[in-house]
């Protein structure tokens, strides 16, 4: 008995030093390399105020424009490749591509498709003189992601403009995208710069100026005007504004014809973080809409990845042109005025596709990343998928502050009523089961701060609750030896079959009340689901104190103080 | 062996009564919930709600004709705790289609922040909270919602299927069912607004509910052997009686902590407690008074079959 009292005193104090070391982020201010657990627990939009967003992307209506994009690329196949057909157009619906050739044709046709679009496309229909064809199941789901990760990238874009702190810009579900911005009130502005369709320009990046020299010239204007990029900060403009302005300013100090735009440098997580100027040429006439198409391709040679990309015939001969007349020079892909890439121009560019690689010296899984991303963009401008706002919540920061701190005070006055009610009605014993409540809300708080989980209104609720259903498992064990005491027992005897009698009662219980927790959390909602974590997490908690935690201080009292017997 | 005492208080004695009670209200909530349906609030129903706070008392009926000079004279309006907040629903224009409509929607958010900035500009409205849910979003919440739901029933028919043999888990769903739906039925009755809130809370009311009659019927069969010479009605109430004072101090702490959130916490923790307090009296109630007279019933009918 003693070997293991030991042995649960060192996993009591261990338990509690680690609540400790968990909860400690949420108190004191840590310095940076703070060894141990950095994050305080986090508080959901219903807290802290701000906008949740939900925008459907358009995924349809791209997948129809595609369909008739690969009609129009398969019309040019067979013009280069010889094969006489009489036409290739997109079904009235827009789902399918509808092949007419002459009967002599036919198996070329077949060849043509099967070698080149093998993994896209597959007949429906057959006939001598005739065509079916519809994007295979595979493709489609594909494309779909694709869509929404180009709508997030767009969105992603524009929200850094706006200078938000912690936004969250993820894909919910098949093809919506969620965006929450804490600490915006009114996200009429917000609103307004994500609904815009998304800008693709093709610019050449001049040589005119050394980079140093232009960064001069922007240090100087910021200085000389008060402005400096950062939205809500003092003197500070959103970046749609604040590249107006300085272009505005610039203006006679930069060569004619050039303008100046930035591109977020590599290890930055917003633009105000980390800025790379780059001076463009005007316009080039050449634009998203003129893209066809974007992908992740490999080097035959090196197997490295790199990003193709094809134009439809204007776009091509204009490409060719530019390119012709800039080998050499960086050509700059620049989505809603910021620079997302600036790669080299190496030779004239005359072919069907075109590549963009990507340096050397790094390894795979970067270059793979960078590559994706050029692609994402690039097809951003190509195909872009209209939004339509679905919802919208608002939280403004007064509401928030008011609702966690009556929250604070019907925790605080539920956990007093109920440790009163225990104390009144188990006398010691109830003391006893308070000190493990009060243990339980510290291990919950620990825990949730360990999980990183986000607390919200219903999570606030969640703990609350906890407590109530916490004492349950005590009231349990508690009746169990008052009823073992009227059959006759000792205390120390009634004290054991209590304990073990009721395990599987208070078992039982917490079960099922964690499965109705797991629902919750998996079904739920944003707010609900952190209801779902602080119950499931709290009938963990509250498992340890009451059952493990009570039973220590029935021992400690009978074996290190001589208690005989304890009112309850 | 001498007439043995099963307890203080006869619950038997009434079962039958109670058994017509339990019957009656499910079938009135049933009548209800069908006639009268569910008033859903904006997270299931689309819509609007605006949370508006001002510097001082505003009448409702001025900021309902307000509502009616913007356009939007059906738009519900309530006070929310003082006379100087107020809760805003618009639902959603019926036949349009989803893009449509939330554009709709979008759009007299818009009219709304900016009239309550114009129309009370002395009273400096403080736009607390809005809620937007468009028709998708509302259709993929009430679908996660009934998911939820039936995935929650699942889990816990197939935790009692383990748990119990035949005679006891036909009573302890049944029981489960009696609760929700009794729950279900007063939400339509008063006209309380259904959200996520009332779904979590039902959910953990489920989940929580069933333990009150996990814990007497685990005395049922506990005493079945000891008292072999009594019937199952005694031993019935012969359990009920000795687990009497834990079924209610359970219940009863929790209750308590629910009931302080319900007065204290305000907002969306206070619809939660209401649906959790209605629920766990109802809860307490039905394992009591319906969980176990169904064994009984069951065990009696069995015999009969048998013999």
């Amino acid at each position: 008995m003693i070997e293991s009292f030991r042995v649960r005193t060192v996993i009591v104090v261990l338990s509690v030093v680690f609540g400790a070391l968990y909860l400690l982020p949420n108190f004191v201010d840590l310095p940076k390399g703070w060894w141990f657990h950095n994050q305080p627990i986090h508080y959901g939009l219903d807290i802290q105020g701000g906008a949740h967003l939900v925008y459907g992307v358009d995924v349809k209506s791209v997948i129809e424009e595609k369909v008739g994009r690969t009609a129009r690329s398969l019309q040019g196949e067979f013009q280069e490749k010889n094969i006489p057909v009489d036409s290739v157009k997109a079904s009235d619906d827009q789902k399918n591509i509808v092949l007419h050739f002459p009967a002599s044709s036919k198996s070329k046709v077949e060849t043509q498709i099967s070698d080149y679009h093998g993994t896209q496309l597959q007949a429906v229909e057959e006939t001598d003189t005739s065509m079916t064809l519809q994007f295979l199941n595979s493709y489609l789901d594909d494309l779909q992601e694709q869509i929404v990760r180009q709508a997030i990238e767009v969105i992603r874009n524009r929200v850094d403009e706006f200078g938000v702190s912690e936004p969250v810009i993820a894909a919910q579900g098949n093809s919506q995208v969620l965006v929450q911005l804490p600490g915006v009130s009114d996200p009429a502005e917000a609103k307004a710069l994500i609904d815009k369709t998304a800008h693709l320009d093709f610019r050449i990046v001049s040589t005119e100026m050394a980079p140093a020299d232009v960064q001069k010239l922007i240090d100087q204007a910021e200085k000389d005007g008060n402005y400096k990029l950062g939205k809500g900060e003092e003197n500070g403009l959103p970046y749609g504004d604040y590249i107006k302005r300085l272009n505005k300013d610039l203006k006679g100090k930069i060569p004619d014809d050039t303008t100046v735009a930035f591109e977020k440098a590599p290890n930055a997580l917003t633009l105000e973080a980390g800025k790379i100027p780059h001076l463009l040429t005007k316009d080039t006439d050449l634009t998203g809409d003129q893209l066809e198409d974007a992908y992740v391709g490999y080097e035959p040679d090196t197997g490295k990845p790199m990003v193709i990309f094809a134009f439809d015939p204007e776009g091509r001969r204009r490409f060719s042109q530019i390119t012709g007349a800039n080998v050499n020079r960086q050509m700059a892909i620049v989505l809603d005025e910021v620079v997302q890439s600036a790669p080299n121009i190496n030779s004239k560019i005359d072919s069907a596709t075109a590549q963009i690689t990507l340096g050397s010296g790094r390894n795979h899984d970067e270059v793979m990343k960078e590559a994706q991303f050029i692609a994402t963009t690039l097809r951003a401008g190509a195909l872009p998928a209209a939004l339509t706002q679905q919802e919208e919540r608002n939280v403004g920061p007064t509401l928030g502050a008011d609702s966690i701190q009556k929250g604070k005070v019907a925790g605080l006055v539920g956990l007093i009523a109920v440790a009163a009610f225990m104390i009144f009605w188990y006398r010691i014993s109830g003391v006893v089961a308070t000190g493990a409540l009060l243990l339980n809300v510290f291990f919950l708080l620990a825990a949730l701060s360990a999980l990183g989980a986000t607390l919200t209104l219903p999570g606030i609720a969640g703990i609350v609750l906890t407590m109530g259903m916490a004492v349950d498992a005590n009231v349990i064990i508690y009746e169990r030896i008052k009823e073992e005491m009227r059959k006759g027992s000792s205390w120390t005897g009634a004290l054991k079959d209590g304990y073990s009698n009721a395990f599987s009662a208070i078992l039982d219980s917490n079960v099922t009340t964690a499965m109705s927790g797991v629902v919750l959390f998996y079904f739920g909602t944003g707010p609900v689901r952190g209801f779902g974590v602080t119950l499931v997490a709290g009938i963990v908690t509250s498992m340890f104190t009451a059952l493990f935690v009570t039973r220590y201080i029935y021992d400690f009292m009978i074996l290190k103080m001589n208690t005989k017997s304890v009112s309850i | 062996m001498a007439v043995q005492d099963f307890g203080r208080i006869d619950f038997m004695k009434v079962s039958k009564l109670n058994a017509i009670l339990s019957l009656v209200l499910t079938v009135l909530s049933f009548t209800v919930i069908y006639t009268k349906g569910f008033d859903y609030g904006v997270d299931f129903a689309g819509g609007i709600e605006v949370q508006v706070q001002f510097a001082s008392p505003v009448s409702a009926s001025q900021v309902r004709d307000f509502t009616t000079s913007i356009g939007y004279p059906d738009a519900s309006v309530q006070a929310f705790g003082e006379d100087n907040e107020y809760l805003i629903r618009v639902g959603m224009e019926k036949g349009k289609d989803a893009e449509e409509a939330n554009r709709l929607l979008n759009e007299t958010v818009g009219k709304m922040r900016a009239g309550f900035k114009e129309n009370f500009k002395d009273l400096q409205p403080n736009i607390r909270r809005v809620d937007t849910v468009g028709p998708q979003v509302g259709k993929e919440l009430r679908n996660n919602g009934l998911l939820a739901g039936f995935y929650a029933l699942l889990m816990i028919l197939i935790y009692i299927g383990l748990r119990f043999d035949y005679e006891f888990a036909p009573g302890a769903v049944f029981c489960l069912f009696h609760d929700c739906v009794i729950v279900l039925g007063i939400y339509a009755l008063c006209g309380l607004e259904v959200n996520t809130q009332t779904l979590a809370a039902i959910l953990t009311l489920i989940g929580y509910s069933i333990n009150d009659t996990i814990i007497i019927y685990d005395r049922v069969r506990e005493n079945m052997p000891i008292y072999r010479s009594q019937n199952l009605w005694w031993v019935a109430n012969r359990s009920i009686n000795d687990t009497l004072s834990r079924t209610i101090l359970t219940s009863g702490t929790t209750f308590i902590t629910v009931f302080v959130m319900y007065f204290l916490a305000g907002g969306v923790i206070a619809d939660f407690a209401l649906t959790m307090m209605i629920g766990i009296v109802l809860g307490t109630y039905s394992s009591i008074y319906v969980a176990v007279p169904l064994v009984v019933l069951f065990e009696n009918f069995h015999k009969k079959k048998v013999a």
